[in-house]
């Protein structure tokens, strides 16, 4: 009976989790320029999302260690210095992005310009930190996350062309702006495939102390959660596509993303939207400090838990605070949020192989999973993934360079 | 606790002390030789600047240069004897006290700093 | 009675000569048992393992990799050395040599 608990728990987290500031803004911008074209996309970073998350859950369950543990224990210092490194600073850019969708949910419902809430976010979000335990910070987002259903009801509401969506859920290349369409393509992978969601996940089933017993509900948390997510993320593009495509609207502010709930919900809508854009930028927010620490903590060996006092990791709990306050000033300084979002799922995209790698040869060390190694389909799937996560790091640069708005 | 592989079993394991308290990883490994006889695993080394070395010269230098910043040298190293290994599973038990070893200073000088000035900080678990 | 102390990432992946000078791989991995001597227990290195696929052979320990390296292995005629404490020089730690010849030393895999 508890594991059905645990299991609703984790699909309702995973909801919740999967929309932020990347993949609102990205999807609406796919949306807005590309009608549901780009929905294959969503489908793809969905689907790969899901079984990296499966992955890793299973890592942790199976062998009590997180996968950064592994990474430094598998392959050494020296080379974990590089996906340290790679997501350290992917990561950081990224959760300024995520401050910055909350800054700009307090200034539209408030009207006080978004730079002077940069600072009083971080200190909320560094407080329940300090005093939340894991679960409080994971289910109080995850249950608040499930204000993002918005999206699907907005989309319904517009009532979509259920075949042409169908149909765009199939690889299709583009009929103008090839680059820009490419450029997108690469940015929603990476606002969908973000390492800090895979590593905050792993660290979380150690959290939570799951054992073999859990490799279920792993797999359909990751499985259904994800896909419960993506499912809001491809509403976002469709409500863009109708909204926004046949008005011509470029996006390039997040009130003209506003829009998208607005339009079909009126004024509720756009208190649903400020209210979704607030808790799961707040979500990712409190996610990806906690990623980073966990990341830092784990590689060098330090004590860490969110179930312990901070005095009991004095590291562990310096890093998240610091990490917050850090990440709150370009905000605070005033740099442009959705800039700092396209950069940072372009860049996410690029970091990808030194975390999708590894799991090639972690995933097969019968000495970490003992029997629940990878079968050849999961195997098949991670060198699909692998090899795509190298076009991207070669493709990302040009590709911003040439597409990026 | 037969036979031991020391790069995938010791170097890089976490390491916890008598009460399972983490306190580091096996940053690095110290053998003796000796003439005529098998090179014995004789030394852990937690912090200091062997991380930074097993990188690089130039990682030595940007270590050196953080912990300038800070006043200090480098970070501060412990080495303790393999004879304090009790146990190696997935981590690697030592028979020593985690407020005895001076790669823990940080963790110890964050904590009387934090736990001082910051309420909610003290105490086990949340 | 005095000892030279050498650091473990020293050696992992030094290039090992054999005894005609020839490089026959790189330290992979040191195996350590424990030795009953003196009244001490001391854990002390028995044999190096010496091959020529680092990144792959220390890693390998699963199904999917080991098949690969397998397969590889009969197309390039690939094993690894498993030599003995007592038949590789560290003198020079940066440039081990093995005290035999190649096609002596005792081959796994």
């Amino acid at each position: 009976m508890k594991k059905w608990g645990e299991l609703a728990l984790g699909i309702v987290t995973s909801i919740g989790g999967f929309l932020e500031v990347g993949s609102i803004a990205t999807s609406a911008q796919g949306g807005a320029e590309f009608g549901y074209q780009l929905a294959w996309v969503l489908l793809l970073g969905t689907l790969s999302l899901a079984m990296l998350m499966e992955m890793t859950g299973r890592l942790a369950a199976v062998s009590k260690r997180t996968y950064a543990d592994l990474l430094r224990e598998r392959f050494g210092f020296r080379f974990f210095v590089v996906p340290l490194v790679a997501v350290f600073v992917v990561s950081l850019l990224v959760l300024m992005s995520e401050i910055g969708g909350v800054a700009i949910a307090l200034q539209m419902a408030s009207g006080i310009d978004f730079r002077w809430w940069a600072i009083p976010i971080a200190l909320l979000g560094w407080f329940l930190l300090w005093r939340g335990n894991f679960s409080i910070v994971e289910q109080g987002t995850a249950m608040l996350g499930l204000v993002a259903i918005s999206f699907a009801v907005g989309a319904l509401v517009l009532h979509p062309t259920w075949p042409t969506l169908g149909r765009a859920l199939l690889p299709s290349l583009p009929s103008h702006d090839h680059a820009r369409y490419w450029y997108l393509a690469v940015a929603i992978l990476g606002a969908s495939i973000s390492p800090y969601l895979y590593l905050f996940y792993s660290a979380g089933a150690v959290e939570d102390e799951w054992t073999i017993e859990h490799l279920s509900v792993n797999r359909v948390t990751a499985g259904a959660g994800n896909v419960f997510g993506g499912g809001l993320a491809i509403a976002a593009l469709v409500t863009a596509a109708l909204v926004l495509a046949p008005r011509g609207i470029r996006v390039e502010h997040y009130e003209q993303i506003a829009l998208l709930l607005a339009t079909p919900l009126g004024r509720t809508g756009f208190v649903l939207f400020i209210a979704t854009l607030f808790v799961t930028c707040f979500g990712a927010t409190l996610e990806i400090v906690l990623a980073m620490a966990y990341l830092l903590a784990q590689g060098f060996g330090w004590s860490w838990s969110e179930n312990l006092k901070p005095g009991k990791d004095a590291r562990f709990s310096t890093s998240y605070s610091v990490l917050i306050l850090l990440a709150a000033l370009p905000i605070a300084l005033g740099a442009d949020p959705l800039s700092l979002t396209n950069i940072s799922m372009v860049l996410t995209a690029a970091s990808l192989p030194v975390t999708v790698v590894p799991l090639l040869v972690l995933m097969n060390d019968g000495d970490i999973l003992s029997s629940h190694v990878n079968g050849w389909p999961s195997n098949l799937a991670l060198v699909v993934m692998g090899l795509l996560s190298l076009v991207l790091l070669v493709a990302a640069l040009p590709l911003q360079l040439l597409g990026g708005g | 606790m037969g036979a031991l592989r020391l790069f995938h079993d010791v170097i890089d394991a976490q390491l916890v002390d008598r009460h399972q308290e983490k306190i580091g990883r096996v940053d690095e490994l110290l053998l003796e030789l000796e003439e005529g006889k098998p090179p014995r695993v004789a030394t852990i080394v937690i912090g200091g600047a062997a991380r930074a070395r097993r990188v690089g010269r130039w990682m030595v230098a940007c270590h050196r240069a953080v912990h300038a910043l800070f006043g200090q040298h480098e970070e501060h190293e412990s080495r303790v004897q393999f004879e304090a290994v009790r146990c190696i599973a997935d981590t690697i038990e030592l028979d020593v006290e985690a407020d005895a070893l001076d790669s823990m200073h940080l963790e110890q000088w964050l904590a009387t700093h934090i736990i001082c000035r910051i309420p909610g900080a003290s105490g086990e678990r949340k | 009675m005095s000892g030279r102390t050498v650091a473990l990432s020293d050696l992992l992946g030094r290039v090992v000569r054999d005894a005609d000078g020839r490089k026959i791989g790189r330290i992979e991995e040191l195996n350590a048992e424990i030795s009953l001597e003196q009244g001490r227990s001391d854990y002390v290195v028995t044999g190096f393992s010496v091959g020529h696929f680092e990144p792959f052979d220390v890693i390998a320990t699963g199904n999917f990799v080991q098949q690969l390296v397998r397969r590889f292995v009969r197309a390039t005629g690939y094993s690894r050395y498993e030599i003995p404490w007592d038949w590789m020089d560290l003198s020079d730690p940066e440039h081990p040599r093995a005290l035999r010849r190649a096609d002596e030393l005792p081959r796994f895999g």
